[in-house]
């Protein structure tokens, strides 16, 4: 190193190595960003999320049915247009929900796990065992009457971590174990 | 995650001496709280006040505050009573709490770094705050606040020590540097070592070896910097360039300028349409103490900075009003950020900032800047010392290059979108063997650098409008800021993705520490250390296994010790 240096012009990299691994994240057209090779979630998440919305797509059915009511009864039409939101809100919740959770996979690696979510925003995560610092799993009153239970993993990352909903108990279970082995074979430092 | 919070384990160490903070605290902390309703009180009524004055409410005030200060004085004494701290083989421990008891602790594999802070109070009174980070998110430390300065000096080398697990054989390590200033440290860690097993005599000891350590660093230089005169020197920031870095910083000035200018309009607005009252000035308060508050703190994050290497990494002294020496380890680095503002670009200045695991640097206070303005040279020995290898053949000249060089001439990924004409002329990620760097910034120029053993997790974003485009995000995520290399090619961003996910999951893994890269500069002593320091944070560690860590593409972590 020398400190007088700012005048040349030190190479850089142009191009990825040429040892570069493999994706590991498909692409393909007409395909979800990572599908190939997720595993599914339990189908049973798509009854459970219907139970756990009830009390959303009621006060949004409520809210519609107000605002027309409102609307008829002062007899001003714009008042109708209000309940546009609720509206659309209830209808892609029932209409959407079976997409969104055939869209919401996972995959184990040999070293990292892969999660993926979300039809239009998707995201996918990958967490390597060794980095995971806490894995935690919820059982909520609606998940526990399906057999289902939420795995959340969290890395030194400052975040939220991430959610891998609806997975039957027991696969959750043997996750846990697989990630608590695994990382602390693997354990990698901050 | 172990941030500190209430032990279930009480006491792991039954017979480890708990001391007392300072007795001075209970006014040092009770003052706070009684300015802190005296601020509320007055500023939210102060025209009211100044209206309905008379003496005889003055004087029913005055008792009143009286009466404020001696409760909260008694308050502040009567938690000082039940707080105690102690240093152990294990960790740190800090008991508070009167009606409902709390024992922080600080597991010794998770401290990140101690700093010792002294407020302006504090510091007239000759205390300070020891402040012990541990790796975590959101408020992750422990504080003892507050003791005597050359007290913190003790429990800074003692904790660093614990932390380091070699409490009882470091002592002829430290000598060999046989700066006479070093002998302090020696002889606070003598009785530091001494402390536990004295047991009842540790209070009075602790006085003693601050005599002498006072007497022994009686110098000017001393005093100057709070005891930051051992090791060797990595950068000393003269006043001169301190004052004319902020002249020179075009972000400053601009906010300065905008907020002093929106000050005035406001006034004159005020007085031309309902002349003047008292509630103006209320109104402007906040605006008039803030931007003075903030052109100090500006000053006061490098004033008098100076910054050493020693076995136990950089230490960092900064303040003019208030003072703190912070303590960064090199291993613990997550991640550099280094910012060129445009008037720096002649002399060449640069600020470095580095993110450690578990420190906030919320209130701007300077803890994560190791370098607040900077020459070349001094770049150069900081990041020598602090940041693995780039894995290029020269890397301060890489830097620079990296730093002055229009960012559209650089080679490296950038989004291929013609509408972001901003980010394709201004953002470039570079992928070195040692390091993803992220150039960004259009007047003000900022370089982040990610070590590739050190990112944590990825995340690929999509949505429709990037699925049209042609793009995706990369979110690159370390333990603490995540680096979003946006709208890059499909197929670039799945490529990256994994290069780094190939690294996230082989690189820094405990079973193969011997292997860890290590700073250039570092002395051999240092790189042995720091291992040591790691080694020490595996609590459970692995099995050996037969695949080494060296299958990973791009940094070969033994090829990368250019000792």
């Amino acid at each position: 190193m020398t400190s007088s240096a700012h005048d040349a012009r030190p190479p850089l990299p142009t191009a990825m190595p040429h040892d570069a691994p493999p994706t590991e994240v498909s692409d393909a057209a007409g395909a979800r960003l990572g599908e190939q090779g997720l595993q599914p979630v339990s189908p049973k998440l798509v009854p459970a999320r219907y139970l756990a919305g009830i009390p959303g797509y009621l006060i949004g059915v409520l809210l519609t049915i107000g605002a027309i009511v409102a609307a008829v009864l002062t007899g001003w039409w714009w008042l109708g247009l209000t309940a546009i939101v609720p509206l659309v809100l209830v209808v892609q919740g029932l209409a959407l929900t079976p997409r969104r959770v055939r869209a919401i996979g996972y995959r184990e690696g040999a070293e990292d796990l892969t999660v993926a979510l979300g039809i239009m925003f998707r995201s996918v995560h990958t967490i390597p065992y060794g980095r995971v610092q806490s894995v935690k799993i919820d059982e909520g009153p609606v998940d526990r009457r399906y057999g289902l239970a939420k795995l959340t993993l969290s890395t030194a990352h400052d975040g939220a971590g991430v959610t891998l909903p609806g997975l039957p108990k027991d696969e959750a279970e043997r996750l846990r174990a697989l990630l608590t082995a695994r990382g602390v074979e693997l354990m990698a430092a901050l | 995650m172990t941030a500190p919070g209430p032990d279930p384990d009480p006491d792991p160490v039954p017979g480890a001496p708990r001391h007392r903070t300072h007795p001075i605290t209970p006014l040092v902390t009770g003052w706070k709280v009684v300015v802190g309703i005296i601020a509320v009180l007055t500023a939210q009524n102060i025209a009211q006040l100044a209206n309905e004055f008379t003496i005889r409410r003055a004087l029913i005030g005055l008792g009143i505050l009286l009466v404020v200060v001696l409760v909260a004085i008694i308050l502040s004494a009567l938690s000082w009573w039940f707080t105690t701290y102690a240093v152990d083989e294990d960790g740190v421990s800090v008991h508070s709490g009167m009606i409902s008891r709390s024992r922080e602790y600080a597991p010794r594999a998770r401290i990140e770094s101690v700093s010792i802070e002294r407020p302006l109070l504090a510091r007239l009174l000759g205390l300070a705050k020891v402040r012990v980070e541990v790796a975590g998110g959101g408020e992750s430390y422990l504080d003892i606040e507050y003791v005597s300065s050359a007290r913190a000096e003790e429990l800074r080398l003692g904790i660093l020590e614990v932390a380091a697990g070699t409490s009882a054989a470091s002592s002829s390590a430290v000598s060999v540097e046989g700066a006479p200033a070093d002998e302090t440290g020696a002889e606070a860690r003598a009785a530091l070592a001494g402390g536990p097993t004295a047991g009842s005599s540790a209070a009075a000891g602790h006085q003693d070896s601050g005599d002498v350590a006072r007497e022994r660093g009686g110098r000017l230089e001393e005093v100057l910097y709070d005891g930051v005169t051992d090791g060797e020197l990595i950068a000393r920031i003269p006043t001169e360039r301190l004052v004319r870095s902020l002249v020179r910083d075009l972000g400053f000035l601009t906010g300065i300028v905008m907020s002093v200018v929106g000050v005035v309009v406001a006034v004159l607005l005020a007085l031309w349409q309902e002349g003047f009252s008292i509630a103006i000035l209320v109104a402007l308060a906040p605006t008039a103490i803030a931007v003075p508050k903030y052109v100090f703190g500006r000053i006061d994050s490098g004033w008098g900075f100076v910054s050493r290497f020693s076995e136990r990494g950089l230490r960092m002294r900064r303040g003019l009003a208030n003072t703190r020496t912070d303590n960064i380890a090199a291993g613990r680095i997550q991640r550099f950020d280094l910012r060129r503002p445009f008037l720096w670009r002649g002399p060449g200045w640069t600020a470095v900032s580095a993110t450690v695991a578990g420190i906030d640097d919320d209130d701007e206070n300077g803890a994560t800047s190791v370098l607040p303005v900077g020459t070349r040279e001094e770049l150069r020995q900081t990041l020598g010392r602090l940041s693995a290898p780039l894995g290029t053949d020269d890397d301060l000249a890489t830097l620079e290059h990296l730093l002055t060089a229009r960012a559209r001439d650089l080679p490296g990924l950038r989004t291929p979108v013609r509408w972001y004409w901003i980010a394709r002329r201004t953002e470039v990620s570079i992928l070195l063997s040692g390091a993803l760097v992220h150039r960004s910034g259009l007047v003000s120029r900022k370089l982040s650098i990610v070590p590739r053993e050190r990112i944590q997790e990825l995340r690929l974003e999509d949505g429709p409008l990037a699925r049209r485009l042609g793009v995706l995000d990369l979110h690159v995520e370390g333990a603490g800021d995540s680096l979003l290399l946006e709208n890059l090619r499909r197929d670039d961003a799945l490529a990256v993705h994994a290069v780094l996910a190939a690294d996230a999951r082989t690189l820094r893994r405990y079973r193969d520490r011997e292997s860890w890269p290590r700073p250039a500069l570092a002395p051999v002593g240092t790189a042995a250390r720091s291992t040591g320091i790691a080694a020490g944070a595996a609590p459970g560690n692995a099995p050996e296994q037969e695949r080494p860590a060296a299958s990973a593409p791009g940094p070969r972590p033994d090829g990368r010790e250019t000792r």
